[in-house]
C-alpha cells in the first residue's frame, strides 16, 4: 500500500527583483497512516514554508506530492491542490489564526458549511468537537479572546479535525504553552491518532517534544534536510554534525548536568548566499577542505536513516 | 551584605474587571542580589507579566497597586514622579523582550535605533556610533560596521536577540528584566544567548531578571530561581536547591511534567490536573490546594506563608514534616 503522503523533491521559490530564493530547496518524505513525523530546524530553515507548501499555501516550483497514491496537481498559482477534508493543517498562532469576531461554536462549524456537509448538524458537530478537545459545552459561545493559550490551541485542534481528515499537519503544536499544557494538547495529539489513524506532521523546535512523540523526524538546514530517519536512532546516534550540535544544546533541567556540547561557530548564511559545496560547512566543528567544494550525497545509515555528510559522527549521543 | 538591587516586598496589584477585582499578584515578595541571575518560573497566568509590569510601571490603565513596595536602589519605584520613572527606564532598569521582531523597529536601521538609545548622551554622533559598533562586538556580532545599516528583518533571529540585547545594556543598566528571550530560538541558538548574557553579565555586572518557562534554559543560566503560582511565589531558593530539592507541590509537579526530564519515550506526558484557580473569586486557604494530591485539611482554611531560611516555600506540609 502507498505511502498517506509521499513527498518528492519538493521545491518552494520566491522571486525578488533579482534572481530566484529558494527557500525549500528539494525535500523528499513519507508518512504513513497512524504515524508521527517531526521536522526540526531553526527559525527560518523553511519548516514553516514546507507545511504551507503541502497545504496548497505556498506556489510550489518543483517535485511531486502523492497523497494516498494520488499526485496532486497544482492551480493556476502553481499552489497543489490537496483534498482540504482530508488534510488540515493547525497553525503556528494559536489565539491569532482564530477569527477574533466568530464565537468558538461558529468557528467549529465553519468548516463544515464551507464543504457543504448536510449529513451533520453544524450546531450538534461543534459540541462533539469541543467535547472530544475536552473542553465544555459552556466554550460554545465565548470569543477567541475569552481563550487561554491552551484553550485556543484546542480548539484550533477541534477545528482541524472538524472534517475528519487522514493527515494533520501542526506548526508548531506546542510553541507558547507552559509544560504541563503541552503535555496535554500532545497527549490529545496521540489519542486521537490511535481513535482516527490521523498521519501527523509535526514542526517544531522543541527536541524534548520530538523525542516523546516522534516516530520519524527529519532536520532542516537552509530548507535541506541534512538527516532524517527513526527518531529514536536519530537520538542515539545522531551522524550529521549538525543534528548532533542541536541535540547536544538542548538545554537540560539539570543544574548539576554535564554538558558536552558541540560548539557551532559564526551565524546562519542567509537563503540569499548559499555556501559553496556542503552548505553546513561554514559552522561545522570538522569541516575540511573537501566541504567546501563538493555536495555530500544522500548517505545511508543504520535502519531508515539516511544523512548528507562526508564525515559524518559515529559517537554515541549520550541521551 | 550589599542592599538587593531590588527588592519587592507585599506587592499586591488588581485588575478592575466586569466581575470584580482580579487578584493577580498577592503579597509577593522578592530579592534581586547585585550582580546575580534570578529566573522566575511559572505557567502562563501567574502574574510573571504583571510583575514585569509593576517594576517598569507600566501597568495596564484598569490595574491597582494595592499593598507594597518596590524598592529600587534605595528609591520605591511605586511613589516616584512619572518624569522620574520615565528617566529611569532604559537607563537604569532595561528590557529584553520575547519577539525581538516587534521590539526592533522595521522602519529604522540597526545603527539608527543604538543612536537613538543613547538620547540621554551629550556625546557625538561619532561617539555613540563607536558606541554602538562596541556594543555589537560585544554581544559577537561579526562584521559590525556593517550590521549597523542593515534593517531588522534582514538579520537572522539570533542576531536580532543580541541587537536587542547590546541596546539594552548600552545604558549600562542596574537590572535587566529579560523576559523569554529565547523562546523564538531554536536550541543551538538558545545556548549562545545564554551564554552571550551569563558573559555580560560578568563584564557588567548587572542583575538579571530572567523570566522564562523553559526549566533547562532556567537551570543553566540562573543562580536563583522564584516559582511563581496564580499570583503568589510559592518557592524560592538557589537553582540547585530548587531543582534538585523542590519543597512546594507545585515545583515538585512543574518539574514533573517537563519532557526533558523523562529519560524514557513516554507517549503519555505526565499533565498537572485542575486548572488554576479564579482570581476573581480566589478560594480560601492554600492557592494551589485545588490541584494538589498532598493536600490536608488545614489547606482549606489557611493560607500558607513563605517560610524557610535560604529556601522557601508557602506549605503547610514543610511544618508538619519538620
Amino acid at each position: 500500500m502507498s505511502a498517506l503522503l509521499a513527498v518528492r523533491e519538493l521545491r518552494v521559490r520566491y522571486p525578488l527583483s533579482e534572481g530566484w530564493v529558494d527557500v525549500v530547496h528539494g525535500v523528499s518524505l513519507d508518512i504513513e497512516r497512524g504515524e508521527t513525523v517531526a521536522i526540526v530546524g531553526e527559525s527560518g530553515s523553511g519548516k514553516t514554508t514546507l507545511a504551507m507548501a503541502l497545504c496548497g499555501l505556498a506556489p510550489v516550483s518543483g517535485g511531486e506530492v502523492r497523497f494516498n497514491g494520488q499526485v496532486l496537481r497544482r492551480d493556476a498559482n502553481h499552489r497543489l491542490k490537496p483534498d482540504r477534508k482530508r488534510v488540515a493543517l493547525m497553525f503556528q498562532d494559536p489565539v491569532g489564526s482564530l477569527s477574533p469576531r466568530m464565537t468558538v461554536r461558529k468557528i467549529l462549524a465553519e468548516p463544515l458549511l464551507i464543504h457543504r456537509i448536510d449529513s451533520r448538524d453544524p450546531d450538534q458537530e461543534a459540541l462533539r468537537l469541543l467535547s472530544l478537545v475536552g473542553l465544555g459545552v459552556d466554550f460554545a459561545n465565548r470569543y477567541p479572546h475569552q481563550l487561554s493559550g491552551g484553550q485556543a490551541r484546542r480548539v484550533g485542534v477541534a477545528r482541524a479535525l472538524a472534517l475528519n481528515p487522514e493527515l494533520l499537519i501542526a506548526d508548531e503544536p506546542t510553541a507558547g504553552l507552559d509544560v504541563s499544557i503541552q503535555g496535554e494538547v500532545l497527549n490529545l495529539l496521540s489519542r486521537l491518532q490511535r481513535e482516527m489513524g490521523l498521519g501527523l506532521l509535526i514542526i517544531t523546535h522543541n527536541l524534548n517534544v520530538v523525542r516523546h512523540v516522534a516516530d520519524q523526524m527529519a532536520i532542516m538546514y537552509l530548507g535541506r534536510f541534512v538527516e532524517q530517519g527513526d527518531s529514536q536512532q536519530i537520538f542515539t546516534h545522531p551522524r550529521h554534525p549538525y543534528t548532533a550540535a542541536l541535540l547536544s544544546a538542548n538545554p537540560s533541567p539539570d543544574p548539576d548536568a554535564q554538558r558536552h556540547r558541540i560548539q557551532l561557530v559564526g551565524e546562519v548564511p542567509g537563503l540569499l548566499h548559499r555556501p559553496s559545496g556542503c552548505e553546513f560547512h561554514t559552522r561545522c566543528p570538522q569541516a575540511r577542505a573537501q566541504c567546501r567544494v563538493s555536495f555530500p550525497e544522500l548517505t545511508s545509515g543504520a535502519g531508515k536513516q539516511v544523512f548528507n555528510c562526508f564525515f559524518p559522527m559515529d559517537q554515541v549521543h549520550p541521551c | 551584605m550589599n542592599e538587593p538591587v531590588l527588592n519587592i516586598q507585599d506587592l499586591s496589584v488588581s485588575y478592575q474587571t466586569e466581575r470584580g477585582p482580579l487578584q493577580a499578584l498577592r503579597h509577593v515578595s522578592l530579592a534581586v542580589p547585585e550582580g546575580k541571575i534570578i529566573g522566575i518560573v511559572g505557567e502562563s497566568g501567574c502574574g510573571k507579566s504583571t510583575l514585569i509590569a509593576s517594576i517598569i510601571r507600566l501597568l495596564a490603565p484598569n490595574a491597582r497597586i494595592g499593598t507594597g513596595a518596590i524598592n529600587f536602589k534605595g528609591r520605591d519605584l511605586l511613589t516616584l514622579s512619572p518624569e522620574a520613572m520615565r528617566s529611569l527606564r532604559g537607563s537604569g532598569i532595561s528590557m529584553v523582550f520575547q519577539d525581538p521582531m516587534t521590539s526592533l523597529n522595521p522602519v529604522l536601521t540597526i545603527g539608527r535605533q543604538m543612536a537613538d538609545v543613547q538620547h540621554r548622551s551629550r556625546a557625538s554622533r561619532t561617539e555613540k556610533r563607536a558606541r554602538a559598533l562596541m556594543m555589537l562586538e560585544r554581544v559577537g556580532i561579526p562584521d559590525s560596521a556593517s550590521q549597523l545599516r542593515r534593517y531588522p528583518h534582514t538579520l537572522s533571529g539570533g542576531m536580532r536577540q543580541r541587537v536587542a540585547i547590546a541596546m539594552a545594556l548600552m545604558t549600562e543598566p542596574s537590572l535587566l528584566i529579560a523576559d523569554e528571550p529565547t523562546t523564538a530560538l531554536d536550541a543551538t541558538l538558545e545556548v549562545q544567548i545564554i551564554h552571550c548574557l551569563q558573559q555580560l553579565q560578568r563584564e557588567f555586572g548587572c542583575s538579571i531578571l530572567f523570566i522564562s518557562h523553559h526549566l533547562g534554559v532556567i537551570a543553566e543560566l540562573c543562580d536563583e530561581v522564584i516559582v511563581m503560582y496564580a499570583g503568589e511565589v510559592v518557592e524560592s531558593g538557589t537553582t540547585r536547591e530548587v531543582f534538585l530539592e523542590p519543597r512546594h507541590p507545585y515545583t515538585q509537579k512543574l518539574l514533573e511534567c517537563d519532557p526533558a526530564r523523562i529519560r524514557h519515550r513516554t507517549r503519555q506526558l505526565p499533565v498537572i490536573e485542575g486548572s488554576l484557580p479564579n482570581l476573581v473569586e480566589l478560594p480560601r486557604g492554600c492557592i494551589f490546594r485545588g490541584r494538589c494530591v498532598q493536600s490536608i485539611a488545614r489547606c482549606d482554611t489557611e493560607r500558607p506563608a513563605l517560610s524557610g531560611g535560604q529556601h522557601k516555600s508557602a506549605c503547610h506540609l514543610l511544618d508538619t514534616a519538620s
